[in-house]
Parts: C-alpha cells; sequence; structure tokens
C-alpha cells in the first residue's frame, strides 16, 4: 500500500467509525452524497485530521439528512496535488481551504471550483502579512528588497510564504531562493527558516533583511525579540478561510451543504464541532467586497506564476 | 511591703519549688535541645553525602549530551526546534533555567514563549570550546553546568543550564526539610511543654506552699492573737494548746502564764483595795488630827488669850502692893513681890509667844513677791540690836532669788534664825551668820553660823515647843517650833546641820515649789557682806 492510498483506504477507514455518520449513506452510485477533501496537514498525524472535522461532518450529516443527501467519510489527502487530483476527479465536493490553496487550485491545477464562503476562524474573518526588517538595516519599503534576502517560513506557508511572494509580485519583485546564480539584479532571495519565530530571530541575527508573516505571529512574538524589528509594509486584507464546492456538484446539493454550514454555529452541538475544527468561529457568505479582493490576490498570483 | 510570715514562708516555698522545677526543666529541655540538634546534624551531613555522590558525573555525562542535540537547530539558529528540544529536555530533566547562547554568550532562547532573556550577554565564566563542561553553582546553591555546543570544532553558541533538584535529590531536601520541620515542631512542644510545666509549677508550688505555710503559720498567728489579746487584759482568750509540738508547748505555757497572772491579779485587786482602805484610814485620821489640830490652836489661841486678863491683873496688883508697901517693906515680902512680878513677866511673854504660834496657819496674810535678800536686810534691821551687842558679822549672799511668800512670816522665820545665831557664840571667837542659797540636792535657803553648835541627837528636839537645850537660855522656847510652822505653812520644810557641840550651826529651810520665783543676777563672785 503506497502512501496515497494509505490516506485515502484510512481516512475511508476512520470515517467508516464516526458513528454521527448515518449509516444508510454509504458509498453508493447515484446516491446524493457530499464527499469533504482536505489535506494532511502532518503527514506522520493523519488522524489528526480526523479529531478535527468529525464533529463537523456529524453535524453536517444531521442536517443534510433529512433533506436527503449523505455526508461521506472525510477524505484526507497528502497533499495540495492529490486534492487537486481529487477534485479533478470528481471524488471530492468540497474543501475548506486557505485562500492561495484555492487559487492555487483554480489556477495552477486547473480546478473547477468556486468559493462560497467565508470561514470565520476565532472571530477573524481576514489577516493580512507584515513585512518587517531589523531596525539597523534601513529597509522601508518593499522596493528595498531588491538584491536582498527575505526570510520566510515554508513554502507550504500562505501568509509567510505565498502571499508575500504575490505582494512582491504586484510590486515587481520577483523572489529568487537564495544562491540562485540566474536571479536578475532587480530581485529579491528567499531563505525559509521553517518557523515564526526563527524568521524574526534570523532577521535580527543578520541571517537574512527582512520578513514576512501574520500579523497575528507578529503580535505572538516576544517582546525582546519584537523590539529589535520594524514592520516597514503590510499587504492587503486577505480572508482567513474559503469553503469552495466543486463547480460540477449538484446545486440542490451545495445549497443545502451551504446552509447547513451558515447554520452551525446558532445551536450549541454546532458550536462545538465548529470549535473543535480548528477554531472555526462560523460561516458567512462571500460579499462583493471579497470577490474583488479575490481577484485582486488571484491577478497577483498570476504574476507571481508569470515568472 | 511588709510580708507576714504566713505569706513570707509562700513566697520563700513557691520560689524554692518553681526554681527547682525550672531548674529540672531547663535542664531537661537543653539535653533534648542538644541530642537533637546532634541528630539534625549528623542527617543533614549524611544528606549532603548522599546528595554530592555522582552529581558531578551526572552533569557532565548531560552537558555532553545536550550538547550533541542542540548543535543542528542553533547551528541553523532553528530557535523553535531548540525551543523544542529544551521543551523535551525539561520532561525529563530537572531544569530550572535552560539559557542558550550564541558564540558572544548573548542568549538566543530560554525555552519560553516570551523570551525576556533574548539578547542580554549571560555573563560569568564559560568553558573553552575543547574543554568540557563547566560545573558551578548558582547563588541560591542550585547546580549550573555550562558547555559549549560546538561540532567538529565549529562552535554554535553555549548553554547554561540550570538544574532543579531531581527526585531523589528532591526526596532528601524533604526529608532533610521534614527533619528541620520536626526538630522546629519538636523545639515547640518543648518550649510550649516548658511554659505549661512553668506555669503548672508556679500554680502548685504556690498552693502547696500556701497551704504548708498557712498550716505552718497558723498556731502562730493564733498564738499571736492569744497574745495580743492577752495584752489587752482578755486573759480568757483561746489558746492552741492541742499540738504536741513546740507551739503546743508555748502555748500551754502561756496558758499557765495567764492563770498565773489572773491569780496576781486577783492578789493585786485584794491589795489595792486594802490599801485604800488604809488610806481612807489614814486621811480619817489626818482629817481627825486637822480637827484636833484646829482646836488644839484655838484652845491655845483661847488659853493664851483669856489668860492675859487675869495675868495683868497679877501683874497689877502686884505693882499696887509694891507701892503700898513702899520702900520700906519688909525684904522679902519685897523680893516675893519680884517673883511674882518676874513670873507674871515671863508666863506674858510666854502667853504671847503661844498666841503667835497659834496665830501662824490661821491668820493669813497675802502672799507677795520679794527679793529674798530684802527680806533678809528687814530682818538684820529687826535684830540689829542684838547683832551689834553680839558683834556678830552677818554675811549675805548676792543674787538671792525672788521669792512668792508671806512676807512677814518669812522675815519672822529669818529674825528667829538670826536671833538664835546670836544667841549661841562661843565667847573668844568672832561670831559669824552667813546667809546664802543651795541649789544641790535641791534649792533651800541656809543661815550658818559658828557659834556653839549642838549635837546630832538634838536637831529634831530644838524644834519642839518650849524644848530648850539650854535652861538658861533666852527666850521662851517657842521660837524655832514658830519657824518651822511657817515653813511648813510655805510647803516647805526645815533641818539643822551641825558637825556637834562648837562646831556651829546651819539651819536650812526649803519653801514650796510655788513659793519660787526669778533668780536674781549674781555677781561674778564674792558675798555682800552686812556687818553688825
Amino acid at each position: 500500500m503506497n502512501r496515497r492510498s494509505f490516506f485515502i483506504h484510512g481516512s475511508r477507514y476512520a470515517g467508516a467509525l464516526l458513528a454521527a455518520t448515518p449509516v444508510r449513506a454509504r458509498a453508493e452510485t447515484g446516491r446524493r452524497r457530499l464527499r469533504f477533501g482536505v489535506i494532511a496537514e502532518l503527514a506522520n498525524e493523519p488522524d489528526r485530521m480526523l479529531r478535527v472535522y468529525s464533529g463537523l461532518l456529524g453535524e453536517l450529516s444531521l442536517k443534510l439528512a433529512p433533506r436527503g443527501i449523505e455526508v461521506a467519510p472525510l477524505i484526507i489527502t497528502r497533499d495540495l496535488s492529490e486534492l487537486a487530483r481529487l477534485l479533478a476527479q470528481g471524488e471530492v465536493d468540497m474543501v475548506c481551504e486557505t485562500v492561495f490553496v484555492t487559487l492555487d487550485l483554480q489556477q495552477e491545477r486547473l480546478v473547477s471550483l468556486t468559493p462560497r464562503l467565508a470561514i470565520v476562524r476565532r472571530e477573524q474573518r481576514e489577516y493580512h502579512s507584515v513585512f518587517f526588517t531589523n531596525r539597523t538595516t534601513g529597509i522601508t519599503a518593499l522596493g528595498d528588497l531588491r538584491g536582498r534576502t527575505l526570510v520566510l517560513q515554508a513554502s507550504r506557508s500562505t501568509s509567510a510564504y505565498a502571499v508575500p511572494r504575490a505582494e512582491l509580485a504586484r510590486n515587481g519583485i520577483r523572489l529568487f531562493p537564495a544562491g540562485q546564480p540566474k536571479a536578475p539584479p532587480s530581485a529579491a532571495f528567499y531563505v525559509f527558516a521553517g518557523a515564526e519565530l526563527n524568521q524574526a530571530i534570523w532577521v535580527l541575527k543578520g541571517k537574512g533583511d527582512a520578513g514576512a508573516f501574520n500579523e497575528g505571529d507578529w503580535k505572538r512574538l516576544p517582546e525582546k525579540v519584537r523590539a529589535g524589528l520594524v514592520i516597514f509594509h503590510e499587504t492587503q486584507p486577505l480572508l482567513r478561510g474559503l469553503v469552495s464546492f466543486r463547480d460540477d456538484i449538484d446545486p440542490a446539493i451545495q445549497r443545502a451543504s451551504e446552509e447547513a454550514l451558515l447554520d452551525l454555529h446558532h445551536e450549541p452541538p454546532g458550536q462545538r464541532a465548529l470549535e473543535q475544527a480548528d477554531g472555526i468561529t462560523r460561516f458567512e457568505r462571500l460579499t462583493a467586497r471579497d470577490v474583488d479582493r479575490l481577484a485582486q490576490w488571484r491577478r497577483a498570483l498570476r504574476s507571481a506564476s508569470g515568472q | 511591703m511588709k510580708l507576714g510570715l504566713g505569706r513570707r514562708y509562700a513566697v520563700y516555698l513557691s520560689a524554692f519549688t518553681l526554681g527547682s522545677i525550672t531548674l529540672a526543666l531547663a535542664g531537661a529541655g537543653f539535653v533534648s535541645f542538644r541530642q537533637a540538634a546532634i541528630l539534625q546534624t549528623q542527617i543533614r551531613n549524611a544528606i549532603s553525602t548522599v546528595q554530592s555522590a555522582s552529581e558531578e558525573e551526572r552533569l557532565r555525562g548531560t552537558a555532553q549530551y545536550l550538547a550533541g542535540r542542540l548543535f543542528n537547530p542553533l547551528f541553523g539558529l532553528d530557535v523553535a526546534r531548540l525551543d523544542e528540544e529544551i521543551a523535551q529536555v525539561r520532561r525529563w530533566l530537572p531544569v530550572r533555567d535552560f539559557l542558550v547562547t550564541d558564540a558572544d554568550h548573548r542568549i538566543i532562547t530560554d525555552g519560553t514563549d516570551a523570551k525576556l532573556s533574548f539578547g542580554d550577554r549571560l555573563e560569568g565564566v564559560w568553558p573553552s570550546i575543547d574543554s568540557g563542561a563547566l560545573l558551578l553553582a548558582d547563588a541560591s546553591g542550585r547546580r549550573q553546568v555550562r558547555f559549549a555546543i560546538q561540532s567538529g570544532g565549529a562552535l554554535a553558541g553555549f548553554a547554561a543550564v540550570t538544574f532543579a533538584e531531581d527526585p531523589a535529590q528532591t526526596g532528601l531536601r524533604r526529608i532533610d526539610e521534614q527533619t528541620s520541620s520536626l526538630w522546629t515542631r519538636h523545639r515547640s512542644s518543648l518550649l510550649i511543654l516548658f511554659v505549661i510545666a512553668f506555669v503548672f509549677s508556679a500554680v502548685l508550688g504556690a498552693v502547696t506552699s500556701s497551704r504548708l505555710s498557712r498550716s505552718l503559720s497558723r498556731p502562730l498567728a493564733d498564738m499571736s492573737r492569744a497574745a495580743n489579746a492577752f495584752a489587752q487584759g482578755d486573759l480568757d482568750h483561746p489558746l492552741p494548746t492541742e499540738s504536741a509540738d513546740e507551739l503546743g508547748e508555748l502555748a500551754r505555757a502561756l496558758r499557765t502564764m495567764s492563770q498565773d497572772v489572773r491569780t496576781h491579779e486577783a492578789a493585786l485587786r485584794e491589795e489595792t483595795a486594802r490599801l485604800r482602805r488604809a488610806e481612807a484610814e489614814r486621811s480619817e485620821l489626818l482629817a481627825d488630827l486637822g480637827r484636833k489640830n484646829a482646836e488644839l490652836e484655838r484652845f491655845t489661841y483661847t488659853v493664851s488669850h483669856d489668860l492675859k486678863s487675869p495675868l495683868v491683873t497679877i501683874q497689877g496688883f502686884a505693882g499696887m502692893i509694891g507701892a503700898e508697901l513702899g520702900p520700906n517693906a519688909p525684904e522679902r515680902i519685897r523680893r516675893d513681890l519680884a517673883r511674882i512680878s518676874g513670873a507674871a513677866d515671863k508666863m506674858q511673854k510666854l502667853l504671847a509667844d503661844l498666841l503667835e504660834l497659834s496665830r501662824v496657819g490661821r491668820i493669813v496674810n497675802p502672799v507677795e513677791a520679794a527679793a529674798f535678800g530684802d527680806l533678809v536686810h528687814e530682818a538684820i534691821e529687826l535684830v540689829q540690836g542684838q547683832l551689834t551687842a553680839k558683834t556678830v558679822e552677818v554675811v549675805v549672799e548676792r543674787g538671792l532669788p525672788t521669792v512668792k511668800v508671806d512676807r512677814r512670816r518669812l522675815v519672822e522665820v529669818l529674825q528667829n534664825l538670826l536671833e538664835n545665831a546670836s544667841k549661841f557664840v562661843v565667847p573668844g571667837r568672832s561670831p559669824r551668820v552667813e546667809i546664802g542659797l543651795r541649789t544641790e540636792p535641791e534649792r533651800a535657803f541656809f543661815v550658818k553660823d559658828n557659834g556653839q553648835g549642838l549635837d546630832p541627837a538634838y536637831r529634831e528636839r530644838i524644834f519642839n515647843i518650849f524644848e530648850k537645850l539650854d535652861p538658861g537660855a533666852e527666850g521662851s522656847g517657842v521660837g524655832l517650833s514658830l519657824v518651822r510652822r511657817i515653813v511648813e505653812a510655805h510647803g516647805g520644810r526645815i533641818w539643822a546641820e551641825s558637825g556637834g557641840p562648837g562646831e556651829g550651826a546651819t539651819f536650812v529651810f526649803t519653801l514650796g515649789p510655788e513659793c519660787w520665783g526669778e533668780v536674781e543676777a549674781k555677781p561674778p563672785a564674792g558675798h555682800a557682806a552686812s556687818s553688825a
């Protein structure tokens, strides 16, 4: 059994064990089903995703069952590519991901996917990334980063990689890995520090010239560390997360699912299930402003990808 | 404050009891404290020995292991992983502080989220890159190990790990703390016990000594009350004679004494009654004697007065008979008439003296103050003829006092004594009379002559009426009786002193206390002489 099949079959097996899931809704061709797919954050802890989303799926099942919709067991994928493939194959109907993962699925993986709901997590609907530098570097704007090294977290990070990368691209600055010999003089370089705290300390210790991460990470920095740093740029706000549906899903299932998700935070069992799902406060419909900003980020990502 | 016998004994006994028990308790407490302190010291020494054994080796091994674990994250400045490593170490080692520094000893992380010491320079002694771990102790005595985080000669930084106690050490420390706590409680308990025992013994000692002293002092107090009652005349006051001890003997002796006192008191009362009766009888006799004396005086006066008339008649008719007989009357008849006339004169003189004697004490002149010297000179004037005739030298002492007397009578006393002195001169001896005042053994005036003196056997008789030692002497023998009556009428007494016949005589008389006045100023020396 390869790793992919382990995740798929393991998750199906684990999902089957969820008592809250209606047994009648076992995979049967032609039945109305909702399939929820996620990416395993930690490859060595697949059960974490089950723990996180079991409550949510259970509540969703309870709400959709009366409408004849079955909620399938959670589908845990190893990475974004696998998720994209399953979406493309029609094996996953709904995903809850960050803006950039969603945009990546849309633009890079060419998945027919449409964001429908915004995720409010821990009462925070949006966030933005900040660019910071050591107070002694003299960097005051993104343009000062040309030829300098940016300390980022990891390639999988939205706020500490994807967003800064897109923001720089939008400002005409392309990012190259540090030591890249073919980089143009106007480019900036990056290194991965692995953790937000490391980013800050690397900048302080001179292993990089600037860093970027979530505004919340900035606030969580130790006071003495933060004291040596200064923010010189903030990005546009970015939604915390998106609930997206495959475009060819049954509209009735989509509609019913959206209504069920929007209704969860009104009742205590639903609130508990949302809290269990990494601190989701509620789901909200996307506004026109949200859609505009998504379009802006989509363009920025496209710029970054055009390098 | 004066304490009674019982309370004094109670205080003594209480102090003794309390002192003894306190001494015993203090001794026991000292021994207990000392032994407990020795035991605690031994336990501490044992704990210290166990604590120090192999600790150094363990710390060095730990440092070596940690240096290997921390090199990669520190070299890559992966603080998040360093924190994870520190957190991991904290799970299996009793770490109190874990500081990781860069090569300049500036703190990279302390493993906490706050990282309060980030960037601080960690001072102190550090090991070199190729030396082993450095073992230190912080200010609180905790062990600290400092070591270089290096690999293959590349130095990533340093670490300073301060260890809290491990379970074994914690156990030993707790044993030490518990022994200390036990020792403290033991000491507190001993102190409390000491205080309780002290208070208890103080109360017990006070009560016991109070009862003991009361049992001892009560008979004494009873005896004291009885003695006071006896002193106030209550001889019937009960005595604690039942006791068989010395106090009982004392009580019985006191009771015997009270009986004797009662017996003697009765005898004394009887004797007093007898004396009172005798005094009454004496008073009655004196009153009777006074009455008889008064009657005798009245009789003497009456006889003296009444006999005067017939005597004048006899003298008259004897004179008439002599005149009628004329010068030719027979010699025998003239001699007889002369005898009759002489006897009548003598009798008249005698009656005059008797009359005068009877007047003393019956006829009282007013008392007046007079200088005794003036009285003397007045008397000398009255007898001046006799004194001159006998060439008597009279010497009067100067500075004689003032007296409050019947002036006329006292001049009469001095007159009689001067006459008496001039009568009994010694032929061939210049007669001399001295008048003065003695002060010892009592104040008394004296009239001293150098005349014939008198036999001591007659010193009292000469004051009897009509008593004449020399029948041929002049006078009626009433003079000295008169003198004594006058002196006695003034509350004094008179007596005669003489070395014997031919030695001269001194008449000394005193006066009653009410008769003495102020003393005149005496001249420095010598006497005032008044010669005849």
